[in-house]
């Protein structure tokens, strides 16, 4: 009777297992045919090389040329204001890399590259998602099939962001500081906003004292008292300190990737004087909302999903999603959608929100998946509200 | 293992190991901090990108010309036009190459001079009302040549002197336009993208 409970209970767990890694490789297919349903109605090319180069807007161009070429020095070539220092490295030098061993044209490998990690993504979301299967099949359906799933299916690095977010947070949930350390580490090289994660560690870290019967104010002695916690704490923003160290002894700036963006047009200012003008910049004709309604909206709903964590008690998730909307919207609303649905935490909590009833979950699988067609064929067209 | 099995010595070197690393990782943190801090890079560099006290990232161009030769602006004298520009141009188009920022700069290398030179320039403003005129001085090497107030969609011809202490023994001749009315696209907008005029047409004659 035991052997055959035992016996039941790894068969379930092998069918869960199953489920898991089937659950978003369905999406991956399915996300790769609507996409490309997308592309064939817009272009007159064909195959998979054509499509994965159609994808490849914006920023992917900046990518492209960081992997292949690296950074320029100072001056910057062919009479140009514009650098790439703009762009963090380890996704590119990730997909250099690999095209080191696979001799393929830099966007094709990188497209396949962030397939994987946004499927990566979705399966370290398992456990974030507290196991609740239907959550966690709407959130591998945005992100691998859903509206914005060219963001995280080309060469742009929110795939490997939204990988390396949740490996954070998977590590902090089992308080495995260290592995949160390093992926943090990784996580300031990929994008700047990165760093921000280490605040989250460290609320995670005073959680912990706190339940241990610790009060606020021990808290630095209890940290001080713990060389691992140090090292975790130090060693989240290494990856933005290695790039600041490259770019001081190559351009002589270290902050050159601040410092870019003035040539990039961009200005610090009320980041609700933008969110305002964002908002009234009502459509003249027709009610379909303006570019900068959406990126405005995205803001909104984005600093509203943060509010939703921190009610449920998930401060440092709160926190670093908050941070990640502020920072970029001090200077304008620019790619303000893209950064939104790049913040696994807040995904993740709408995939729950949306799981609640499942009428809900139905209607969002199907406005998930309806969408990824026309938003792809947006994105291909170069709508502003998607850069 | 438990950590709490490891026996103490082994705890104590772990946990000196750990310090070790941590003040490693602060220290190297620190530094790097601090070189970012104080960058190493040029006047131009630090007037673009770190003070912002200009819009117009100088370069080493230098184009060639001919005294007596008009130069466009226009799409049909790209080619040439684009070894004088140094910044704060955009372009060219059909009606001239547009200024982009707070202030351009053209720079030519010139012939020994024995005597003065003068400049003749075509130039219109970019006009977006209520802003009808556009106000820009013209430097040659650092020196005050001119000012004019410019009005009016269509071209004007723009002749002055080039003051003889802007010559000396100078073998180029950097002309600098500092724009006072320049026209931002949108109000929150930076000022590198300012509006203010579009030339033509570019001369120097000896005199």
């Amino acid at each position: 009777m035991a052997l055959e409970a035992v016996v039941r209970a790894n068969a379930s767990g092998r069918l869960i297992v199953v489920t898991i890694a089937a659950v978003p490789l369905l999406f991956v297919i399915s996300g790769l045919a609507i996409r490309y349903a997308a592309f064939a109605s817009v272009s007159e090319e064909t195959g998979f090389a054509a499509y994965a180069r159609a994808l490849c807007r914006w920023d992917c161009a900046w990518y492209i040329g960081i992997s292949e070429q690296g950074y320029e020095r100072f001056p910057i070539p062919d009479h140009s204001n514009v650098g790439r220092w703009g762009f963090f490295p380890l996704y590119p030098m990730l997909v250099a890399a690999i095209r080191s061993v696979f001799p393929f044209p830099t966007i094709l490998i990188a497209t396949i590259t962030s397939i994987a990690c946004s499927y990566a993504a979705c399966l370290v979301a398992w456990p974030l998602l507290e196991k609740n299967m239907s959550a966690y099949v709407l959130y591998c359906a945005f992100l691998l099939s859903g509206p914005f799933s060219f963001h995280f299916t080309t060469f742009l690095s929110e795939p490997l962001f939204v990988l390396l977010t949740s490996c954070v947070f998977l590590a902090l949930k089992r308080s495995s500081y260290l592995a949160a350390g390093v992926s943090s580490a990784l996580l300031s090289a990929t994008r700047l906003v990165g760093v921000f994660v280490v605040f989250a560690t460290v609320i995670q870290m005073f959680s912990e004292h706190r339940r241990q019967g610790g009060s606020a104010l021990s808290f630095p002695h209890w940290l001080l008292g713990r060389p691992v916690l140090l090292v975790a704490v130090l060693i989240s923003p290494a990856g933005l300190f290695a790039y600041i160290l490259f770019l001081y002894l190559t351009v002589g700036d270290g902050f050159a990737f601040l410092h870019i963006q003035r040539a990039f047009g961009r200005v610090a200012g009320n980041p609700l004087v933008f969110l305002w003008d964002g908002l009234s910049a009502v459509p003249t004709t027709g009610w379909l909302p303006r570019a900068p309604q959406w990126s405005a909206l995205a803001a909104i709903t984005g600093l509203a999903l943060s509010a939703v964590l921190a009610a449920r008690r998930q401060y440092g998730a709160a926190l670093f999603c908050a941070l990640c909307i502020i920072l970029p919207l001090i200077t304008n609303l620019a790619s303000m959608v893209r950064y939104v649905i790049g913040l696994a935490p807040l995904t993740m909590m709408l995939a729950v929100l949306l799981s609640a009833s499942q009428l809900i979950w139905l209607a969002a699988l199907v406005l998930f998946l309806g969408a990824c067609y026309f938003t792809t064929v947006a994105w291909i067209g170069g709508y502003l509200a998607l850069v | 293992m438990p950590w709490s099995d490891v026996p103490g010595p082994y705890r104590r070197a772990a946990s000196l190991g750990g310090y070790a690393l941590a003040a490693v990782l602060a220290g190297s943190e620190i530094v790097i901090l601090a070189l970012a801090l104080n960058p190493d890079v040029n006047a131009d560099y630090r007037a673009y990108y770190i003070d912002r006290t200009t819009t117009c990232l100088n370069r080493d161009a230098v184009g060639s010309y001919t005294l007596g030769q008009t130069v466009s602006f226009r799409n049909d004298g790209a080619k040439q036009a684009a070894g004088i520009k140094v910044c704060g141009w955009s372009g060219p188009v059909a009606d001239g190459t547009h200024s982009l920022g707070e202030t351009s700069r053209l720079r030519v290398k010139i012939p020994p001079l024995s005597d003065g030179l003068a400049a003749t320039l075509q130039m219109a403003a970019v006009i977006r009302p209520p802003q009808i005129t556009q106000r820009v001085v013209i430097s040659v090497n650092g020196v005050r040549a001119h000012a004019v107030t410019l009005s009016g969609k269509e071209p004007r011809t723009v002749s002055f002197v080039i003051p003889p202490a802007a010559l000396g023994k100078a073998d180029t001749l950097e002309i600098a336009f500092d724009y006072l009315d320049g026209i931002s696209p949108t109000p929150a907008a930076s000022n590198i993208y300012k509006r203010s005029i579009k030339l033509v047409s570019f001369r120097l004659d000896a005199i």
